[in-house]
């Protein structure tokens, strides 16, 4: 036991202090910080720029009549001048020559139609009428035409009364909509599996490669040295994704504006028990990859071999991972039924099916014991193999050899 | 008491590695396990430190069946690895606890073999920026570190230069000295020669020859002499039909078939009043029974 804590020691001090680690969590966490402050980043770009758009605003046509447009002035960017003389395009050049106007909004009548032209000087850039203009304008003719037609403020609230819509679910059990701390935690998983399992083949395989397997084996038992590295491999993943969780949390606490991240992440649906229930499984979809990890790191003795004897496994990690999206999309179907009990996809999958409440109890204790006893196997076959095969320098390994020594050096 | 194999057999996916050798480590000492490449050598090795599994036979260690957990072996194997990227001291201190130290003590005997093998100024290096023979030095530590009773030391001079021969040579008699017990493999035979009294020859999974030493050698007759003298005594070699093998700085080196033809030379020698520096009958060394032997097969 003392021996598994060594090793667990020693796997954490060696990945801590390689410079790829250090490297990819100053690059990680730099993001982060980065990506969360985007925002601001782009408004205090943008802040010099103070100056509001002028638009020229000319109704030749009289359509609004003598008691015109109350403009909305709310919105900051822009400023508006109304005019009912006529310009002609060539007058309106020269007014954005000479910067009077940066664009001008035209209307006309054409048989009993109402256009609208947008006149810039350049349209490069994709401009357009603002939006917010074209919805006032339009609110304040049909005001118009309806005060014309004789309805009173109250009849025209009467007809335009909006419906209010309230969601209400039966099964008191059941999570509701927000699943984006669900979609979070399989990604986490997906990292763990794929960033962390995948240093124990490679920590395995350079072992292997610079030879000081042999001593290590005489040293300890080989169990102690696979476990010790799946554990200590854990801990820093786990450490590494507390560390990236802590950071984007305080990033956006700090840097988004009061109550974006409350409604990005509804926290009100995560139980004790489902968090709990994740955990287990979160952990034990680890331990399953990261046990398949160190088979396939025993089995190849090249660097170089590492990432195509790893492509099935990551294969496996990425349809367990999508299979969760599917679980979220229509989780009464059968194939989520089985992927939430086949140890490879259950890990992604159940999580979410609690969390829609349509896995039942059984199915989750079932599911558990199949992941737990996948993983007591897996682990075996890896330890034997790992003892039986890590002295097989320069051997390519394939499973019928790997039967054959595992057989041939049998306890 | 001391190591016992008895009738150990090994075979691998096509092959016999191992073929049903026997023999005894009884007293401190170094121990002598010999062959050519592919003679089932590591494999012998590897079965008595229990990183493989024996097909048949018994291998005891004080009367106990060896097993890994029960026992506190050393091991230099001949695949030399080290962690390139680790200090020194980290992997020294890694391989100690692993065996059981706790940090005091490994800190203190860390300290006494880099001393002793003079690898002081690189404790806080990393293992990339030694020199083949230093990581070597470094690797023998990890083997002895934890002071065990039973020393493996596959091919433990290869590579190294005659200064830290010496120191290795002189730590190694040390150890021996200190009631250790040492299986040495190589194939340098020299070396062999001035360290062990015990030897096993293997060739091709077999023991051909296992045994004390001086009594192998006694097996063989005497069939050559060595003579240093500054006079010139072809003439009197070549009258007692005898056959000179070499000749060199002063040393004459004389085969012959019969004993009496030596003494005869040597009555010679004497009449003629010839000073002699040394006249000595050869016993054939290591090397030549070792190519006789595997040559034979």
């Amino acid at each position: 036991m003392k021996s598994l804590f060594t090793v667990i020691e020693f796997t954490i001090k060696e990945a801590v202090k390689r410079k790829s680690f250090i490297i990819s969590m100053i690059i990680i966490l730099g993001i982060i910080v980065i990506g969360f402050n985007v925002p601001n980043m782009i408004s205090a770009l943008s802040g010099d720029d103070n100056e509001k758009t002028s638009i020229l605003i000319i109704d030749e046509d009289n359509i609004f009549g003598e008691e015109l447009i109350e403009i909305n002035s709310s919105d900051e960017d822009y400023d508006y001048t109304m005019s009912k003389k006529n310009y002609s395009n060539e007058e309106l050049d020269k007014m954005f020559e000479n910067k009077e106007y940066d664009s001008c909004v035209r209307f006309k009548k054409e048989n009993e139609k109402i256009v609208i032209d947008y006149i810039a000087k350049s349209l490069l850039m994709g401009d357009s009428i603002p939006e917010s203009l074209l919805e006032n304008f339009q609110m304040q003719y049909t005001a118009k035409k309806i005060e014309e037609a004789g309805i009173t403020p109250e009849q025209l609230q009467a007809m335009f009364t909006q419906f209010e819509v309230n969601t209400i679910q039966t099964d008191e059990n059941a999570g509701t909509g927000n699943i984006l701390v669900m979609m979070l935690l399989s990604i986490v998983l997906f990292y763990a599996i794929y960033f962390c399992a995948y240093q124990i083949s490679t920590s395995i395989t350079t072992e292997k490669t610079s030879k000081i397997m042999e001593a290590l084996v005489t040293s300890t038992s080989p169990k102690m040295i696979v476990l010790g590295k799946t554990i200590g491999i854990g801990i820093l993943g786990i450490f590494q994704v507390i560390i990236i969780a802590t950071v984007a949390f305080l990033s956006a606490k700090t840097f988004l504006p009061d109550g974006i991240l409350d409604s990005i992440i509804n926290m009100s649906n995560i139980t004790p028990t489902l968090c709990l229930v994740t955990l287990v499984y979160f952990l034990l979809g680890y331990l399953t990859y990261a046990f398949l990890y160190a088979l396939t790191g025993s089995m190849v003795s090249k660097p170089e071999d590492i990432n195509s004897a790893n492509s099935p496994i990551a294969v496996l990690a990425v349809i367990g991972f999508y299979l969760s999206y599917f679980s979220m999309m229509n989780p009464a179907s059968n194939i989520n039924k089985f992927a939430a009990i086949f140890p490879f996809s259950s890990p992604f999958c159940m999580p979410f099916r609690i969390l829609m409440g349509s896995a039942s109890n059984s199915e989750i204790i079932t599911s558990i014991l199949i992941l737990f006893i996948t993983i007591l196997i897996i682990a075996k076959v890896s330890i034997k193999v790992y003892s039986s095969a890590i002295l097989n320098y320069g051997t390519k390994m394939n499973f019928k050899n790997i039967f054959k020594i595992c057989k041939s050096n049998k306890d | 008491m001391g190591l016992s194999v008895e009738n150990v057999s090994k075979s691998f996916i096509d092959k016999k590695a191992v073929d049903n050798i026997s023999f005894k480590i009884e007293k401190p000492g170094v121990f002598a396990l010999l062959g050519t490449n592919g003679a089932g050598k590591t494999t012998t090795i590897r079965m008595m430190l229990g990183i493989i599994k024996k097909d048949s036979g018994i291998i005891q260690w004080n009367g106990k069946d060896v097993d890994r957990k029960n026992v506190n072996f050393g091991y230099l194997p001949e695949e030399r690895g080290i962690y390139p990227k680790t200090k020194i001291f980290d992997q020294l201190l890694y391989f100690a606890k692993l065996k059981g130290m706790n940090k005091k003590e490994a800190d203190k005997e860390i300290d006494y073999w880099l001393e002793r093998l003079k690898l002081k100024e690189y404790k806080y290096q990393t293992a990339e920026k030694l020199s083949k023979g230093n990581q070597q030095k470094v690797q023998f530590i990890t083997a002895i570190i934890h002071s065990p009773e039973l020393i493996v030391l596959d091919e433990p001079f290869s590579g190294l230069d005659p200064v830290n021969t010496q120191i290795l040579k002189e730590i190694i008699l040390e150890l021996v000295d200190k009631g250790k017990y040492i299986v040495m493999s190589s194939h340098q035979m020299n070396t062999v020669e001035e360290f062990c009294d015990d030897i096993v020859i293997l060739d091709r999974g077999k023991t051909i020859i296992k045994g004390n030493l001086e009594d192998i050698k006694d097996t063989y007759p005497i069939t050559k002499l060595e003579i240093v003298t500054k006079d010139d005594i072809t003439s009197l070699i070549k009258s007692e039909k005898m056959t000179l093998k070499e000749n060199k700085n002063r040393k004459y080196i004389v085969q012959f078939s019969d004993r009496t033809q030596a003494d005869a030379l040597l009555k010679k020698l004497i009449d003629k009043n010839i000073s002699i520096e040394k006249f000595e009958l050869l016993k054939p060394t290591l090397h030549e029974i070792f190519i006789e032997k595997v040559g034979e097969n």
